[in-house]
């Protein structure tokens, strides 16, 4: 009896172990997501009238969602392998050995210390037409001699969005491929040089396979949060010129509290839920895979 | 260390380090400059970098028209608390999931990342219900318990890939000397996934650090407020006062920057070297 | 003797616990929600008098957010959970309606009075903004409107008077910066970023034709072929070089800040700017400011955007009738004028813009007075969250020139016209 408590078998321990991740989950997210599908097929007013499936027609056929969509998926096609193959660069050079290596470590992860909300709007006075830094620069630097608005052109915002992601996001991503290639065992490298391998190939065969692992987590992370890409695009442009960089997460805060429309924000929510799942369920796919 | 090759000439390195350290402070020096300044000068065309005179009459402005330093304090309580209780559950469910045989292991695994594929801001109402139901509205619980739901996917998915990285021979090892299951956990599979185990710390540490939707609204009360909150409150209406923001910006990143110059050596160090040889 | 002594003790104990509860049960706490830019030191002040007065209550200040977008985010949450925490919330003038349609707020009709109070005194515009169905939502506090500010000096260095329409202030601008030379100066700063202040970007040239954006009963009357020529005037004026190209960046601070370092002959900004351009130390125009109502167009009359901040009360509170006297008291005239002299906010009631113990504080207000009479609310509709992002970011493509006027007002008359039928 004594001796199950102390080593409990398999099935039990698990239980165990898995009990507080799941409880709080209960508590936390179940409830509000189940009151959530509950708002998107109920009216969130006084009548509380059964909507149906009417909410997802009207999301369906509203421009506004796909332009959205389109915005939130081309950042993220543009953002997750930007930040990978920056953070990777990062990782890789943060590994060197320098003599003080805390300077590259630090600038590694300030971007990240810098809190979301603020991000933005700093790069946003960056990009500002007559007070931004990059306008100066090219200004000194004799390229233009025009200051141009960056944020006012649709395809120049989003480019300065992307830019503002990536350089924020790049630090999680260096810093779970950093973890990783510590894990790699140097005896492996020594093994490759022995049989002559180039440098070049001891990353393509050596580095990169056994990295693998941690740069599926930090893409699955990556991309479901760049599928709710919000506080950058709101706070450098609303959104602007016009919708031209509005994303799905900011339609979604726009319905749910400018215009308290609590029963289609949370139909959004839904249809982000799925967007996500789908794009994501390829990579969980292949962690299951792994575990074996 | 890591002979990718294409760092091989040190001139390179240098560059490349270069590149990466402006890329890192330059942000976060743009900031300190502009909390050294005016209001008027930041829109003397053309612009300034370095402050004309520069002044520290923001900073004591940013600590006297509000509790920056309360908040500050708040911050620390919940991310630490938060961190801490991360790690503590999240290493137990990705243990279960990396070592335990369970049969819907995929299914777990997809449930713990779905749940951070709804955006918050659809979440904020019931998730108020529910800590003004439990009367923990303005505490440190109300925060810290979400803050770790919100960290479980990340913390959980990044030790499960490190836990498994793992051979299970060490365990078994210990296990034969006479250890517990638990007792293998804590001492042999985390000390080796340290790296892991610091980054999933970081992690969590830096999201609940900067998070502020759940903060505006569970703690709204000025003495539980947390940073990013008060930071927000800097600005009017019709004002944005860009060097007072700064200098609170300044008070908000230098203890994270610290912490991480602190661990970065830990997540990056070379404690996993003698174990995975041979 | 001992059950004596119990039955002694016993009763004091009863006598002092009723007493106590007698008086714990008088005693009430109001909780009001202010945000820190609405001068909470002197809703302090007043709150201090109005506990002095009323022993039995006690008002506490909650303050938070700090711009009318983060109350909405804060306040959307706590009353979509049906909290009951907060009593009083100060809330901007453009809100009532929506937040009258979600059920948040209280009709104060049986705490303050009918409507009709707002016939005694206070400014014309108030009539419209708070009032909704018919019952009286919120009480005025602190009035706000846009006005016109120009540097009396240049005006009166290159002889030219006050332009009384938008074609002579054009002029007159552009003859002002031609004479001075200086590349930083330019004619007249407006907001164009996507901010609330867009809206009335939208709506000074539209009402300064004489038109009406809507009804009475709340619906589109939008002119179309007018709402394009206020636009395209704005256009007009930033080909001619008055008003700058990246106006569809210019936020409220810029233009205040703008004008402060004397970049600007003329600008459009609410009423707590006067203050910056007298009092800022940093200020390089102060004794140099002038204020006029706005220009109105051709033919038509000059008409501004009223702003300002109104009280309201938690409709799921539980201390309305203590939270209704509360209000009566914030929203007299008492309150009005020392806030006014306090704290320079404009006074919501037409007598106390010429009260001599206000004009000696601030004497400007006796020029302030016509502006705000001509003041008036933008849409009071349920559904003004929405209106008011369509034509803020229809606005802001439009001066960013990505969308021609035609095509953004035939977008805003569409989108907005099926909100406001």
């Amino acid at each position: 009896m004594l001796s199950k408590l102390r080593d409990p078998s398999e099935k039990t321990l698990a239980l165990l172990l898995l009990a507080p991740a799941f409880l709080l989950l209960l508590m936390i997210v179940v409830y509000p997501i189940g009151k959530l599908v509950y708002n998107s097929v109920y009216a969130v007013d006084k009548n509380g009238v059964f909507l149906g499936l009417q909410n997802y027609i009207d999301v369906v056929q509203d421009p506004l969602f796909w332009n959205a969509t389109k915005n939130t998926l081309l950042i993220t096609l543009v953002t997750v392998p930007g930040a990978l193959i920056v953070g990777l660069g990062l990782a890789l050079l943060a590994n060197l050995p320098f003599k003080r290596k805390w300077p590259v470590r630090l600038s590694l992860l300030l971007p990240w210390a810098l809190p979301l909300s603020f991000a933005g709007l700093i790069f946003a006075w960056f990009f500002h037409t007559e007070y931004g830094v990059v306008n100066d620069v090219l200004r000194r630097l004799g390229l233009q001699s025009e200051p141009t608005s960056w944020l006012l052109k649709p395809n120049w915002a989003m480019a300065a969005i992307c830019l503002t992601v990536i350089w924020k996001t790049s630090s999680f991503m260096a810093l779970i491929l950093l973890a990783g290639l510590q894990m790699i065992p140097k005896s492996l490298y020594e093994a490759a040089e022995v049989d002559g391998a180039s440098r070049w190939q001891q990353f393509w065969q050596i580095t990169i396979p056994m990295l693998m692992p941690s740069i599926i987590v930090a893409l699955i992370f990556r991309t479901i949060t760049a599928l709710q890409t919000f506080d950058i695009p709101y706070t450098m442009t609303r959104g602007g010129p016009g919708e031209a960089t509005e994303t799905l997460a900011m339609l979604i805060h726009k319905y749910t509290i400018d215009y308290s429309d609590i029963s289609f924000g949370s139909t959004l929510a839904v249809f982000m839920f799925v967007i996500s799942l789908f794009v994501t369920g390829f990579y969980l796919k292949q962690i299951g895979k792994n575990a074996q | 260390m890591n002979p990718t090759g294409i760092w091989s000439s040190p001139a390179l390195r240098w560059i490349a380090a270069g590149m990466v350290v402006f890329n890192g402070f330059f942000p976060a020096v743009w900031i300190l400059f502009t909390s050294l300044k005016t209001e008027a000068e930041l829109v003397q065309k053309p612009i300034t970098w370095w402050p004309s005179n520069p002044m520290l009459d923001n900073y004591v402005k940013a600590f006297t028209d509000q509790p920056l330093l309360t908040y500050l304090k708040n911050s620390l309580v919940v991310a630490c608390g938060a961190t801490a209780l991360s790690l503590v559950v999240a290493a137990f469910a990705a243990y279960a999931i990396a070592r335990l045989n369970l049969k819907r292991r995929q299914l777990i695994l997809t449930c713990i990342v779905a749940s951070s594929m709804f955006p918050l801001v659809t979440l904020l109402v019931p998730i108020f219900e529910t800590m003004r139901a439990l009367g923990w509205l303005n505490t440190y619980i109300a925060l810290i318990l979400p803050y770790v739901v919100l960290n479980m996917p990340v913390c959980t998915l990044v030790l499960v890939s490190f836990f498994q990285s793992i051979p299970r021979d060490l365990e078994n090892a210990a296990m034969i000397d006479g250890c517990t299951r638990m007792g293998a956990l804590w001492r042999v599979v985390v000390p080796l996934a340290a790296p892991g185990v610091f980054t999933a710390g970081i992690l969590a540490f830096v999201n609940s650090w900067d998070e502020f939707l759940l903060a505006l609204s569970l703690n709204s009360s000025p003495a539980v407020r947390t940073l990013p909150v008060g930071i927000a409150l800097y600005q009017g209406e019709f004002t944005f006062p860009w060097p007072i923001i700064s200098a609170a910006l300044i008070v908000a990143i230098v203890p994270v920057a610290i912490l991480i110059a602190l661990f970065q050596e830990r997540v990056v160090g070379g404690l996993t070297q003698g174990g995975l040889k041979g | 003797m001992k059950k004596r002594d119990t039955l002694k003790w016993a009763t004091l104990a009863l006598a002092s616990s009723l007493a106590v509860s007698a008086a714990w049960a008088q005693q009430t706490t109001l909780r009001v929600f202010v945000g820190p830019n609405q001068r909470p030191d002197l809703q302090a002040k007043l709150f201090e008098q109005y506990n002095k007065a009323n022993p039995g209550v006690k008002v506490e200040i909650e303050t938070g957010g700090a711009t009318s977008e983060l109350q909405r985010q804060y306040l959307s949450t706590v009353l979509n959970a049906k909290d009951s925490a907060i009593d009083l919330f100060l809330i901007d003038i453009v809100n009532p309606a929506q937040y009258a349609s979600k059920g948040w707020i209280e009709p104060l009709d049986k705490y303050v009075g009918g409507a009709a109070v707002l016939k005694n005194d206070y400014l014309p515009v108030y009539q419209n903004a708070n009032v909704i169905g018919g019952k009286l939502y919120a009480m005025p506090s602190q009035g706000d409107a846009m006005f016109m500010y120009y540097r009396k000096d240049l005006l009166t260095k290159h002889g030219v008077s006050e332009p009384k329409t938008w074609e002579e202030l054009s002029a007159a601008a552009k003859k002002i910066t031609a004479a001075e030379g200086n590349a930083n100066l330019q004619g007249l700063s407006i907001q164009g970023a996507p901010i609330e202040g867009a809206v009335c970007t939208f709506l000074l040239p539209y009402w300064g034709q004489g038109k009406q954006f809507n009804d009475a009963g709340g619906k589109l009357t939008l002119d179309k072929a007018a709402a394009v020529k206020g636009l395209q005037s704005w256009l007009t004026m930033v080909d001619q070089g008055v008003i700058k190209k990246n106006v569809a960046e210019v936020t409220t601070p810029i233009t205040v800040n703008e004008f402060k370092a004397g970049q600007a002959v003329f600008a459009i900004n609410w009423g707590f700017a006067f203050d910056r351009f007298k009092d800022d130390a940093d200020s390089t125009v102060k004794g140099k400011v002038g204020v006029m109502p706005l220009p109105a167009m051709t033919g038509g009359k000059s008409a501004t955007c009223m702003g300002g901040w109104q009280w309201a009360m938690n409709a799921y509170g539980k201390n309305k009738d203590a939270a209704g006297k509360l209000i009566q008291f914030l929203s007299s005239k008492q309150a009005s004028a020392f806030i006014a002299r306090e704290g320079s906010i404009l006074p919501v009631f037409q007598s106390v813009y010429s009260d001599a113990e206000v004009n000696k504080v601030v004497p400007w207000f006796k020029d302030a007075l016509p502006v705000v009479l001509g003041a008036q609310s933008r849409p009071m509709v349920e559904d003004y969250g929405q209106v008011s992002d369509i034509i803020r970011t229809t606005t802001s493509a439009i001066l960013a020139r990505t969308k021609t006027p035609e095509a953004g007002v035939d977008e805003i008359a569409a989108r907005v016209g099926r909100l406001m039928r």
